[in-house]
């Protein structure tokens, strides 16, 4: 049984239809990628999932529980941590205390969220030095970091990700992506969103493609990189070999 | 000299009551963006509980404090589901009106039921004040000083200290990213709007003995409160306490040095001087500023 399924799920802000009938499922330990052109409809699949916004048609599964309309403190209760797009981060708060608020979904001592934060810090080493610093002061780069290190800190069954590379440089990108990897490995899954489809590719399993709020194509990453059809409409790829 | 610092030592006291109802407007800002109109009538409806407790029921002084506390506390329950609540999803203007609407509702709610006859409270000890050298240091001013302080210690200990105090600061700086944390969000509300319906209550049970008690009190309190947190910075926990301090400070030196029946305009002085000169306020950032 997939971790998290959506069966036909409809969306809209106000007058505006965002979904149209997706479909979709991620199963428990992968990581699956989300990809599309900017108004694809990608953010919205992860509001719809968190429950930022509620699906105005279809069904959202959770672990075969629907989840779909169910406010977002409840979600997160349920193991699904979603690191929105714009990192978010708590401006007036320091780095050590974005952390902790990472853990406001479960019921945790106070002995325990101080072990699971400096896990975080081990985690990210980089985020150290600015532990007492207040969020507003750190760099993009820092502030990705720190925006996973607190979702992280929910101790998530399924980790929502949205456009982690977005406004980053090079090495930090690949920085994201060795975490997102390690992250996989000690056991969550991973739905990520990505406009830089290249990156989002090189490290997941599966791929669907959003286009204009429905699903256009789905497949592992190497069928969709290679075809040069898809990747000249929906991944911003040109039709020129890639080198 | 001796006659400054006097009026410094009035002023202050003053002030103080200023700046606790000036913190009301400026949590409920922080928590909801939307400023409460009616944050001066909690204070009358305060002064007012000591009335009927102490004076209509004959109870005795601290058991008033507590029951006007408790009902404050309730009340303030009360106003966030019936006035904010419904509203939560609207933009600023919708919730600002229903304030308003709130705050005419409870005046004329109090007049309708109690008159317009000022009531006079004593004060909240019997002990005459402390006399240092020329210096008369009047026992309720001295109260309103000590218990101000003592709130705003506590309250800034709540705030840095504790994991709910960081709570409500995140709720204040990003709801939805709260909610998405799984901190619950309205009610971080409901707690800011009964913490700041009690801290308008302590306010009037505070001024009650050196003022009037009457309908009047919420909007004579409100204006310079509201004066106050503009003074400081709006939104800014400092600011508002010193912008508070600053406007008893000054009308009670204009009263004295300047003109008695100008003393509510002194406020609105420093207020417009702020407003052209340094907008942003004592400790406001300008909003380029802002990450």
């Amino acid at each position: 049984m997939s971790l998290l399924e959506l069966r036909e799920v409809d969306a809209a802000y106000g007058a505006v239809q965002a979904l149209r009938g997706v479909s979709l499922s991620v199963a428990r330990g992968e990581i699956v990628a989300l990809l599309g052109a900017n108004g694809a409809g990608k953010s919205t699949t992860l509001r719809a999932i968190s429950g930022l916004l509620r699906p105005a048609g279809g069904t959202i599964l959770f672990d075969g529980q629907p989840i779909g309309g169910l406010h977002p403190e409840r979600v997160v209760r349920l193991g699904i941590a979603h690191v929105p797009e714009g990192r978010r981060v708590f401006p007036g708060l320091s780095v050590r205390e974005n952390i902790l608020l990472g853990a406001s979904n479960r019921r945790a001592s106070r002995a325990e969220m101080a072990q699971d934060a400096s896990a975080m810090f081990a985690l990210f080493p980089d985020l150290v030095r600015f532990a007492d610093a207040p969020g507003w002061t750190l760099s993009g780069g820092q502030q990705q970091m720190l925006a996973l290190a607190r979702g992280l800190m929910a101790k998530p069954t399924l980790l929502l990700l949205d456009e982690p590379s977005l406004g980053l440089a090079p090495l930090i990108v690949q920085q994201v992506f060795r975490i997102i990897r390690q992250i996989r490995e000690t056991g969550t899954t991973v739905l990520l969103v990505e406009q830089n489809a290249r990156v989002a590719l090189s490290i997941a399993d599966r791929g669907y493609v959003l286009e204009t709020g429905r699903l256009a194509v789905s497949g592992a990453p190497a069928e969709l990189w290679n075809n040069e059809e898809v990747r000249a409409a929906y991944l911003g790829g040109r039709v020129a070999k890639a080198g | 000299m001796s006659i400054a610092l006097q009026l410094l030592f009035t002023g202050i006291g003053i002030g103080a009551v200023y700046a606790l109802v000036a913190l009301g407007f400026v949590l409920i800002y922080r928590a909801t963006n939307v400023v409460n109109f009616a944050q001066g009538q909690f204070a009358m409806l305060g002064a007012f509980g000591m009335v009927i407790t102490t004076e209509g029921l004959g109870l005795p002084y601290w058991l008033g404090i507590l029951l006007t506390l408790a009902a404050m506390a309730l009340f303030g329950a009360l106003f966030n589901l019936g006035v904010y609540y419904p509203l939560r999803h609207r933009s600023f203007l919708p919730v600002v009106i229903s304030t308003i609407g709130a705050s005419i509702l409870l005046t004329n709610g109090v007049l309708a039921t109690y008159g317009p006859e000022p009531a006079t409270l004593p004060g909240l000890t019997d002990l005459p004040g402390l006399n240092f050298g020329g210096l008369f240091l009047d026992s309720q001013y001295l109260a309103i000083i000590a218990i101000t302080l003592v709130l705003v210690v506590l309250q800034y200990l709540f705030f840095e200290r504790t994991l709910l105090g960081k709570k409500l600061q995140a709720t204040s700086q990003d709801k939805e990213m709260a909610s998405l944390l799984g901190i619950p969000v309205a009610g971080m509300i409901m707690l800011t709007f009964v913490y700041s319906a009690v801290l308008g209550g302590i306010a009037g049970i505070l001024v009650a003995p050196i003022l009037f008690v009457s309908v009047g009190l919420g909007a004579q309190i409100a204006l310079k409160a509201f004066a106050a947190s503009i003074i400081g910075g709006f939104g800014d926990i400092p600011g508002a306490i010193a912008g508070g301090l600053a406007i008893g400070v000054i009308e009670t030196f204009g009263a004295f040095y300047i003109s008695v029946p100008y003393k509510d305009a002194y406020a609105f002085v420093l207020l417009f001087a702020f407003l052209l000169l340094r907008p942003q306020g004592l400790f406001g950032e300008k909003v380029s500023q802002k990450a």
